[in-house]
């Protein structure tokens, strides 16, 4: 009887040790590095809450922050429909749909620095195919890397196109747990393929939502790849997001303190936007 | 009996294992030593100058069979950092492609030895070879210089004749610099929009943006980044502002510089030179000759000879009042934590020989002074060279260079994409710098 209750957590060992080992000691190791004096990679000792005091004591931390919201919610907000819409194509009897499946994984696939060299190339000023059409329509011209916005806009739909397939095949397995039965009763009660979608497929694929919901928040929070690939930040510092902050700080200028401390508040914020995502879906439950 | 006899066997057993273990330890110390050589050049993106470096280890085995050369290979603009981090994880390297620049951040860090040991058995005659550089200074005694990345103005020979313009005579300074450019810049198919931008720049946000356009101007006003008394950033000055308006007004008054050179990345000012969209191109690095060479711009000087001509693309001095450049070069240190510093010091003597530096594809231009007198660098091409090369001035020697580097490229990018009013811009940017604990503390 002993030995069955200890088996589960026998068998949870290994498991439990990876976690401990990859996930939860850099964490800790990180949080510590935060209270440190860390110049040049020597840790001299604890400074307390100085480093934190310093970050919130910057102007450039809350655009980093702000930055950061601006990129997630962006990205949330494209990524998010475009992938339930392409989870209902890939999932309908259409003919095809094998292939549309394929293609739209094909962003998920690549490398977001080879993405970012193919976003680069399309809209260089001088002879990019989207600024060079975008001139032909509007008689304006476009440089995309030096207006903040544009800027800001192209690292989101970067991010929001590569992570949408992923996205998609969360929704589109909970499409296809829903039983076909509950669309032969609501087509006899004359609901249309609307009220279908409304009434039985989106509360039934909620829980997919919210899961690609916090997927796609805990990939754009700590996402540095795209931007610094993309914009480097710029122009000036307008897409300096904090990951991006912290990559700098810890990979070019070698300062671990700021960089340690930047990264719990990225843990932070990740956390309250789930929590919030959690409330949120309660609210909504009730 | 048999305990005297596993006594005995026990004791024969030891005396041939101890004899066993001496032997090893002798065949050991003849085994070769392996020294690591961490570098930055990958068999894709730049095949030349791995052959280069192939060919390097292959000559230094055969001098010295008992070394055996193994290769890391790094980002170039990770290579640093990485001896730096890797001296608090305890993983060992040998010998490191390094950055001058870096250099006051190495010192205090602590991650390279001090090679002046070594360099004291030089005679005096090898040191002054190495001496006379601008960039010796910056690496010494970490490092040693393995060339020069010096920086010109290329221009287009064939646009120059073009719109009446000597070709022999370049602008001689920042005024002739802008009337050249206006008469350069033209609509070649009449569509309304310009072909070739007469001065091509780039102004995004790497170091680039500040060691090649904006610090030279600030050097021509009579201004400094750093102020080695206060230890401060000392960019937003008069100077510095003056160095920013001559830039905006090339893109905005002027228009003989596009606004998108806010953009991108440095490596597109030589692709847009080589493809003429651009009649001159500020900051052309000494590590592109062999880029003119391929397009046909020039012939005979990459690797240079005693025939090198400029037939279609000449280089000119920074236009400014001492003609002060950013120079700057890839060192070859030696890691801390290495175990084997005397063979990774007789490789990097290996390479500073004077006919494999020569043919050190990324060398730029050559480190040793004797070079210069050989007969392939003794034409007018290399001879311009070699006079921007005399005027180099490095940056400053803060161990928080990276970060004045990127808060002046931001500051500057901001002014020049947004048209950002440039004293009160600069002026933030560099309150922000100089208000960086971190940076005060350890801006040494």
């Amino acid at each position: 009887m002993h030995k069955h209750k200890l088996l589960p957590y026998l068998l949870l060992l290994p498991t439990i040790a990876v976690l401990a080992i990859f996930l939860i000691a850099p964490i800790v190791s990180a949080f510590i590095m935060s209270f440190q004096d860390i110049p040049f990679g020597e840790v001299i000792g604890f400074v307390g809450i100085k480093n934190y005091r310093v970050l919130v004591g910057q102007e450039r931390f809350y655009k980093n922050v702000l930055y950061t919201l601006e990129y997630l919610g962006g990205n949330i907000a494209i990524a998010l429909p475009l992938a339930y819409l392409a989870a209902i194509l890939v999932s309908s009897k259409f003919r095809g749909t094998v292939i549309f499946r394929t293609i739209y994984l094909l962003p998920w696939i690549m490398a977001p620095v080879v993405t970012a060299v193919m976003f680069k190339s399309m809209l260089d000023p001088a002879c990019g195919p989207i600024p060079v059409l975008l001139e032909k329509l509007t008689g304006n011209s476009y440089s995309f890397f030096t207006n903040p916005t544009l800027s800001m806009l192209t690292i989101i739909v970067h991010s929001a196109w590569r992570s949408f397939p992923i996205l998609m095949l969360f929704i589109a397995a909970g499409i296809a747990t829903i039983p076909k039965e509950l669309y032969e009763a609501a087509a006899i009660d004359g609901a249309g393929p609307w009220k279908k979608f409304t009434n039985i497929t989106f509360p039934l694929t909620l829980p997919q939502v919210f899961i690609a919901l916090v997927l796609i928040t805990a990939w754009t929070i700590p996402d540095c790849e795209g931007p610094f690939a993309l914009t480097g930040g710029g122009p000036g510092r307008s897409t300096e997001v904090l990951a991006l902050r912290l990559f700098k700080d810890a990979f070019i200028n070698y300062n671990l303190a700021s960089a340690a401390t930047t990264g719990v508040i990225l843990i932070i914020i990740g956390i309250a936007i789930v929590v919030a995502y959690l409330h949120i879906l309660r609210g909504g439950g009730k | 009996m048999n305990g005297r006899l596993f006594a005995t066997s026990v004791v024969v057993l030891l005396l041939v294992s101890t004899g066993v273990g001496a032997l090893s330890s002798t065949a050991s110390s003849k085994k070769p030593v392996t020294i690591k050589l961490a570098h930055l050049y990958d068999e894709v993106s730049n095949p030349i100058t791995y052959a280069w470096i192939q060919e390097m280890i292959k000559g230094f085995e055969k001098e010295h069979p008992d070394i055996k050369v193994k290769q890391e290979i790094f980002r170039y603009d990770r290579i640093d950092s990485r001896a730096m981090m890797d001296l608090r994880t305890g993983t060992r390297h040998d010998v490191m492609f390094s950055t001058p620049q870096l250099m006051p951040k190495h010192r205090l860090v602590g991650d390279y030895i001090s090679l002046k040991p070594y360099i004291d058995k030089w005679s005096e005659e090898e040191r002054a070879d190495f001496s006379w550089s601008p960039v010796w200074n910056k690496s010494y005694p970490l490092g040693i210089p393995t060339g020069m990345h010096t920086r010109m103005v290329a221009y287009n020979r064939d646009m120059f004749k073009e719109v009446g313009l000597d070709p022999d005579r370049p602008p001689q300074n920042l005024t002739e610099l802008v009337d050249y450019a206006k008469k350069l810049t033209r609509d070649t198919d009449g569509d309304g929009k310009i072909d070739v931008w007469g001065l091509g720049m780039y102004f995004g946000s790497e170091r680039a943006t500040v060691e090649l356009y904006f610090a030279p101007l600030l050097w021509n006003y009579g201004g400094q980044l750093w102020d080695p008394e206060t230890k401060k950033a000392a960019f937003a000055s008069e100077a510095g502002v003056k160095g920013v308006q001559f830039l905006y007004d090339l893109v905005y008054k002027y228009r003989v510089t596009p606004e998108w050179a806010a953009s991108g990345t440095y490596g597109d000012l030589e692709r847009r030179f080589l493809d003429g969209k651009y009649a001159m191109a500020m900051g052309w690095g000494s590590y592109w000759i062999r880029d003119l060479e391929d397009k046909g711009l020039i012939s005979g000087c990459f690797p240079p000879t005693a025939e090198c001509k400029a037939p279609k693309a000449g280089v000119f001095l920074y236009p400014t009042k001492n003609n002060e450049i950013f120079v700057n070069t890839w060192s070859l240190s030696i890691h801390k934590l290495s175990k084997h510093p005397d063979e990774s010091f007789e490789f990097i003597e290996y390479v500073l020989e004077p006919d494999n530096l020569l043919t050190f594809p990324d060398a730029g231009l050559p480190a040793r002074a004797s070079l210069w007198k050989r007969p392939e660098y003794n034409t007018d091409f290399y001879k311009t060279w070699h006079e921007a090369a005399k005027h180099g001035r490095p940056m400053p020697s803060t161990a928080r260079y990276p970060e004045l580097g990127d808060t002046v490229a931001a500051a500057i990018q901001e002014i020049l994409a947004q048209k950002a009013p440039i004293q009160a811009t600069l002026q933030r940017y560099q309150e922000e710098y100089n208000a960086e604990e971190y940076n005060a503390a350890y801006g040494r």
